[in-house]
């Protein structure tokens, strides 16, 4: 045999551990820098006739008295403003005072969410990517019922999506704090699509194993497992690849509006292919084997080896 | 089979150029003619595509109003509000409930969010007041609210808001102003200012002499609003030795019942003068005449009186007549968006790049890579575009910029079905099947994977449709939830029948006989 993939599971673990451990200290220390759609607060876009100096811009808020904002450079001439929530004689009075620095003004886009709408996103964008969770959980225990163990099926898949939506919200944290991205809904759409992403790729090799397990080819589970993930290698490449291509073509070309989206949706794409070729597989043969226990021995008998 | 397989080729052939016919032209006739259903139509973009104002508010109902009298309140809410923006063309509003107290305000192509939300705000909420009385039977005044420690209501029949006004003289007639309110809600009895916001009692101390107002109710409860009225119009009272401009009104039946039990009973002390027997007209908290009560009987008919000009007496009739909203509104909106038409314009350019380009590599990494099929399931994806688009328009489907992200997206995972497909046929042809043979058993063995592994991304593009209708800001997550939900059942579908019904066709023919172009590594092992 060519590929031996599973044999290499604790390199694989350990992989993913790394970057598991990098985004959630991340998380920990920089935390998700949370956009007005989950903290409330005002987005304001205004654009002018003439390019405009990113700090003579800052400068000028911060002589309005706005100095706690972030201000981003959508393009030349274009600024994005985020603040808290703007009423509106405050939002007049910015425009005012803008046009007056800076020559004509126009506000290409305002949004202002309140605190209530926002903590209500909040807790239902997490209760959505929980129900989704239980969802994929049912039905792949379901579609995976007539196999010995229905259940392993079920919670490998969804250790496969935790895994890639933690990797995510990790990477982004990372993202966020050098290139001061914020956390979104459109972000969180992201993430469910990436969720979604993840377990389409994994069952497709769930389904292997359950077709070459049906058929009685010969050989332990193990072996079994390692086949089906080989020959189903060139779809889960092909399918990223094709993926990727028009997830590239968005970010190139809509660009900064969807750019959270894109970029969740690329690391998504990449962590959710690794961990349905070498996560998701990988498990189930630690748990049928019960290798549970001899996790970190394991490994380190590999390394040694290495 | 042959013959089956050409009765499916004319059908999907009809069904390509209907979508095709029904697309074409893509954009909506510029100069405003009036758009068709078929042929005509361009796609209906959101309103972050074409710009315009979205707004949410939430209604402010009273503390008892039950599940019934929302409903009911917010239904004609609805109507109204659809009424006033009417007037001024915005083409395909959306306003609509969310839940028993929300209200959205979408409005494509207009983009001046002030004059949207001065439309929706002008409640226009009518009500008649009247004076809150301690047990002894005299009026309450707002001093004697703020010497209570802890607060609660003096008439404890009445639990809904007080308001205080102050009445100063002004050089004609007295000036009515409201200075604050008692309002109960879950943090009990407190008091709020003008506004509405929470204040303490010491800014309020200047106007301790403000009456205190409580809502004038029939004697079964029902209190005297504006959604009883059936009528109002501007008019000229000649009695007074100045001619006033005032507002007549007329209420209906029930209207009519409940203006008289409080007429009969506010009579005995309005006909002494007595402050008890004022009756306070109300138009959004404001007071505008606070006359005494010297009829026991109106029969449904009144005016109101007010330092009003000719304009002002006649755009409050007008808003009293075709639009009292049946609850106030909470200002400001709890969520407010305002998109400019320009931005939208690039984004939509922008993705139609994306996407052509997104199709265009796709279709050249599966002819590269899978040659004959490969070129056949880029006809299918094309199909796919097309009729996707197609639904998209009939159906329709209002396309956001995330909605257009998901079609985008759902090109890429299209092809997953054929990558699945021709993988398992290069495996079939590398047991040593025939070409048709292994393209039949590709497509069969095959169909668990597709099934197993679209039904999850459907799984998840519903729960994200629910999460979509259930919080405020939704357009991004329904709009790709919709868009990737609807490509991936399409592209079942098109993945598998369409490039079926191509392969069988080409399989059929002396290209088949060409191994190369199907990669057909036959005998060697990968």
């Amino acid at each position: 045999m060519k590929f031996d993939i599973i044999s290499k599971r604790f390199w694989f673990f350990a992989i993913s551990g790394v970057v598991l451990l990098v985004g959630i200290i991340s998380l920990i220390t920089a935390g998700l820098p949370s956009g007005i759609e989950f903290s409330s607060g005002s987005l304001l876009t205004v654009s002018f006739q003439e390019d405009v100096d990113h700090d003579e811009f800052v400068a000028e808020m911060g002589n309005l008295g706005y100095t706690d904002i972030i201000v981003q450079e959508t393009r030349a001439g274009e600024f994005l403003i985020r603040t808290h929530e703007l009423t509106d004689p405050e939002k007049t009075e910015i425009e005012n005072a803008l046009a007056m620095r800076f020559g004509e003004v126009s506000e290409a886009q305002f949004t202002s969410v309140s605190p209530m709408i926002a903590s209500e996103t909040t807790s239902n964008a997490v209760i959505a990517v929980v129900i989704a969770a239980v969802g994929i959980l049912a039905y792949v225990t379901w579609a995976f019922r007539r196999m010995p163990k229905p259940l392993h099926y079920g919670a490998c898949a969804i250790v496969a999506l935790v895994h890639d939506a933690l990797i995510a919200l990790g990477v982004f944290s990372v993202l966020g704090a050098i290139m001061g991205l914020q956390l979104n809904l459109m972000f969180i759409t992201g993430v469910l699509a990436v969720i979604g992403y993840s377990v389409n790729n994994t069952v497709v090799i769930f389904d292997r194993i359950r077709e070459n397990l049906t058929r009685g080819i010969g050989g332990d589970f193990e072996t079994i497992v390692n086949n089906s993930l080989v020959e189903t290698l060139g779809r889960s490449l092909n399918t990223s690849i094709t993926t990727l291509i028009v997830i590239l073509a968005l970010l190139f070309f809509v660009g900064a509006t969807i750019q959270n989206f894109v970029i969740v949706l690329i690391i998504g794409v990449v962590a959710g292919t690794f961990s349905s070729v070498c996560i998701a597989p990988s498990l189930l043969v630690v748990w049928d084997n019960g290798e549970w226990g001899r996790f970190v021995p394991r490994f380190l008998a590999a390394k040694s080896k290495a | 089979m042959t013959r089956k397989n050409l009765i499916i080729m004319a059908i999907l052939i009809a069904i390509f150029g209907f979508s095709l016919w029904a697309l074409l032209p893509l954009q909506a006739p510029e100069n405003g003619e009036a758009a068709e259903k078929l042929g005509k139509t361009g796609l209906q973009f959101g309103l972050d595509l074409v710009g315009g104002v979205h707004l949410v508010y939430e209604s402010d109902f009273s503390a008892n109003a039950t599940d019934e009298e929302k409903f009911s309140s917010m239904e004609r809410a609805l109507t109204i509000i659809q009424k006033r923006i009417d007037k001024y063309g915005v083409t395909e509003p959306v306003i609509q409930s969310q839940g028993t107290e929300r209200i959205i305000i979408q409005l494509p192509g207009f983009t001046d969010i002030e004059t949207a939300k001065s439309l929706v705000e002008q409640t226009g909420f009518l009500e008649f007041r009247e004076v809150e009385l301690d047990n002894t039977g005299q009026p309450v005044y707002l001093s004697d609210y703020l010497q209570m420690d802890p607060l609660q209501f003096i008439d404890g029949t009445e639990i809904e808001d007080r308001i205080f006004i102050a009445e100063i003289p002004g050089e004609e007639a007295i000036e009515y102003l409201t200075v604050g309110f008692l309002v109960q809600d879950e943090n009990g009895i407190n008091f709020r200012d003008a506004s509405g916001e929470p204040t303490d009692n010491t800014s309020l101390q200047a106007y301790a002499n403000s009456l205190s107002w409580i809502r004038a109710r029939g004697d079964d409860g029902t209190p005297l609003t504006g959604n009883l009225l059936s009528d109002a119009a501007a008019g000229i009272d000649r009695s007074k030795v100045i001619p006033k401009y005032i507002i007549s009104i007329e209420f209906n039946s029930e209207g009519a019942v409940v203006f008289d039990d409080i007429a009969s009973r506010l009579y005995p002390s309005g006909s002494n003068d007595l402050l008890q027997g004022r009756v306070g007209i109300l138009i959004d908290d404001s007071m505008l005449s606070a006359p005494y009560i010297r009829q026991s009987h109106y029969g449904g008919t009144g005016q109101i009186e007010g330092n009003f000009t000719l304009e002002k007496a006649a755009e409050l009739a007008n808003l009293l007549k075709s639009g009292a909203l049946p609850m106030p509104l909470k200002k400001p909106p709890i969520y407010q968006e305002r998109v400019s038409a320009t931005l939208g314009k690039n984004f939509i350019d922008m993705s139609w790049t994306a996407g052509i380009i997104g199709v265009v590599l796709v279709m050249a990494f599966m002819i590269l890579y899978y040659r004959i099929p490969g070129l056949l399931a880029s006809l299918a994806l094309l199909f796919y575009v097309v009729l996707v688009l197609m639904l998209f328009k009939e159906i329709p489907v209002t396309l956001s910029l995330a909605g257009l992200g998901g079609f985008i997206l759902s090109i890429g995972m299209a092809v997953d079905a054929n990558v699945l497909i021709f993988e398992r046929m290069k495996e079939e042809l590398r047991t040593g099947r025939t070409l048709s043979a292994a393209v039949e058993a590709g497509f069969n063995r095959a169909w668990s994977a597709i099934r197993d592994s679209n039904i999850t991304t459907i799984i998840v593009c519903i729960i994200l449709y629910w999460l979509g209708s259930s919080i405020v800001a939704s357009a991004p997550v329904m709009g790709f939830a919709l868009t990737l939900g609807l490509g991936v059942l399409i592209s079942m579908l098109t993945a598998i029948i369409v490039t079926r019904t191509l392969l069988r066709l080409v399989v059929s023919s002396p290209l088949s006989r060409r191994t190369a172009l199907f990669r057909i590594d036959r005998g060697r092992n990968k």
